[in-house]
């Protein structure tokens, strides 16, 4: 693409102002290295990074956001394992979410009465967006939850599933 | 037993009622001294105001016919400051103090909201401000994603609420000129428009995925975490993110794309008049560290867009160009206004103090609109277009391949597209939603 002709550079430095203390190192898992490090992988090396339990969450959480991109229907089990973990459900949910395979669907579904209150409203909440209408008996039950916050998950995800005239 | 009756009389009422004491009501509560009556006072409250927000509250100040009346913020060092500005300019002690968002949408007394909380949570604040039935000023970038994007515009069209992206350029009296003169035709048929992208050595154009290491939470009343990290993922505290430096970091910020394009590009998108539509093909170059970088973007009428952190004139941060068959203008924060030879008998002086006032005319024109139910010059759907093109320019210069969009589907299309279309959206942290 032929680029448009303009004048030299002249941009001004900015303003003087005291820098800031310098930041700390970022984490680095001792294992599979810096964030950087993790997204580089292929979905086979981030798959068992999810199934290893002496990988820190940090590098799951790093490894379930490069599946968001890459991760294909083999991802989708250890992902939905994390659905039950407090730190990384939502995680988990990152990576399923914009997984095009059915099976992802049918996990975020098996998730359901193994959750309850935060994590499960996520749950529901993630199969809202994906418009999954074979969740729709599930969630027409969780709409009377004891829990109100879930009801109104439900509510609201079964107001996105329904087809629009 | 008979009921009595008894009559009683207008007097006798106001009699009973008026106090013994001359009841004294203060100028300002009846619209004297220049003070607005309470009947046409826009009532605002404050989500999350730091420095830049303090900025625009400045502005909402400086109103005659705006009262602010309450801040929630999930720190408390920043909510006594807010509280003192606004206690200090009405000379009382009534600004509420919040920690929770749902205290404040639930005051029926407030109509609009002023957003100045990290970017990750413009979008879920604004929509949930709307639902709660007020008008939103956000500032930018007011979104996260493509998907959040078209969430704001749907949800302020549907509901009919105001929205004023904090843009505030639109209404800078120099970007003025240069949109009257794109749009007047005397540069000709415009062909390529130029959008300042954040500069590469304070925002790199793409952020990282790293997190800090790991520090002691504070106690929820001096810092609330939780709610800090709102609909991003969660990470483990450390005290620089709150302190403002949560910029550069994937889960919170956009980039120096985002930074500087959310002005430049939304500039742009005005005076080609593409308010309501995004490129068809994008195209990032430069992706070598600490080197010039730029997208160059095509809409389907032929335009070109390009976002470039370098090559402009030097007139100021966030610099725009419009270039047209028969000339070119450009202009940046600093006020002056550079055209074509052509175009120098044009009058385009614009004095430094009249360029700075871009924020309040912005807040000012919120205002108007807050009461006139007009669409403000930033409205949702202009805000939305605009972010759309610079998160698509994002994803096209993350994968580092010509990318086709089409803006009716806001989805990517062609080969090598679903890459790109599941970087659209990302998951929010349970409970939020969108």
């Amino acid at each position: 693409m032929p680029q448009t002709p303009t004048a030299q550079p002249k941009t001004p430095a900015p303003a003087a102002q005291p820098p800031p203390p310098p930041l700390p190192p970022a984490m680095i898992d001792d294992k599979y290295g810096s964030a950087a490090d993790i997204m580089a992988l292929p979905q086979a090396k981030l798959i068992a990074i999810l199934k290893d339990p002496e990988a820190s969450p940090y590098a799951k959480a790093k490894a379930c956001q490069r599946l968001a991109v890459i991760g294909d229907r083999t991802a989708v089990a250890a992902l939905a394992g994390l659905l039950t973990d407090p730190q990384l459900s939502a995680y988990a949910r990152y990576g399923l979410e914009p997984n095009a395979d059915p099976s992802a669907d049918a996990a975020l579904r098996a998730a359901l009465p193994k959750l309850k209150g935060s994590l499960l409203i996520g749950v529901i909440n993630s199969i809202g967006l994906r418009k999954d209408r074979r969740s729709l008996d599930a969630l027409s039950k969780l709409r009377y939850d004891a829990d109100p916050a879930v009801a109104r998950a439900a509510d609201s995800a079964l107001a996105r599933l329904r087809p629009r005239l | 037993m008979p009921r009595s009756t008894v009559r009683i009389t207008r007097r006798d009422l106001f009699q009973s009622v008026l106090p013994v004491a001359p009841l004294f009501i203060p100028g300002t509560a009846l619209g004297l001294n220049g003070a607005a009556a309470p009947s046409d006072r826009v009532t605002v409250g404050g989500l999350g105001i730091g420095n830049r927000g303090a900025s625009v509250l400045r502005s909402f100040l400086a109103q005659s016919d705006v009262q602010f009346l309450a801040i929630c913020d999930v720190r408390n060092d920043r909510r006594e400051t807010i509280k003192s500005m606004a206690d200090q300019k009405y000379g009382n002690r009534d600004c509420a103090m919040y920690s929770d968002q749902e205290e404040l949408w639930a005051r029926k007394d407030i109509d609009a909201v002023l957003i100045a909380t990290g970017d990750r949570w413009h979008t879920p604040l604004s929509i949930l401000t709307a639902q709660a039935g007020k008008d939103v000023y956000c500032e930018k970038p007011c979104s996260m994603t493509i998907a959040e994007s078209r969430a704001l515009a749907d949800t302020f069209q549907r509901l009919g609420r105001i929205y004023q992206a904090g843009t505030q350029r639109r209404n800078g009296t120099n970007f003025i000129k240069a949109w009257e003169l794109a749009r007047s035709g005397k540069l000709g048929k415009l062909t390529t428009l130029h959008a300042e992208a954040g500069p590469g050595e304070r925002w790199a154009p793409l952020t990282s995925h790293a997190w800090l290491p790991a520090e002691p939470e504070p106690p929820k009343q001096v810092v609330d975490w939780d709610r800090w990290l709102g609909p991003a993922p969660w990470r483990p505290y450390h005290p620089s993110y709150v302190q403002g430096r949560w910029r550069g970091y994937f889960d919170f910020h956009g980039g120096g794309i985002l930074e500087w394009g959310s002005h430049t590009v939304d500039l742009c998108s005005w005076a080609g008049d593409l308010d309501e539509t995004a490129p068809v093909e994008l195209e990032p170059h430069g992706m070598g560290a600490n080197t010039p970088y730029s997208i160059h973007c095509r809409y389907a009428n032929g335009l070109r867009l390009v976002l470039r952190d370098k090559g402009f004139l030097g007139l100021g941060s966030c610099h725009i160009r419009y270039e047209g068959e028969t000339g070119w203008i450009e202009t940046a924060d600093g006020g002056k206004i550079e055209v074509s030879e052509n175009l120098r008998s044009e009058n385009l002086f614009v004095s430094r103090e009249e360029a700075g006032q871009a924020t309040t005319n912005h807040v000012r024109d919120f205002v108007n609109c807050v009461k006139s139910r007009r669409q403000p010059r930033s409205n949702a759907l202009a805000a939305c277009q605009a972010h759309i093109t610079c998160h698509a320019s994002y994803i096209a210069f993350q994968l580092g391949r010509k990318l086709n969009f089409d803006p009716a589907t806001d989805a990517f299309t062609g080969p090598g597209s679903d890459e790109a279309n599941r970087m659209r959206s990302r998951a929010m942290r349970e409970p939020w939603r969108i």
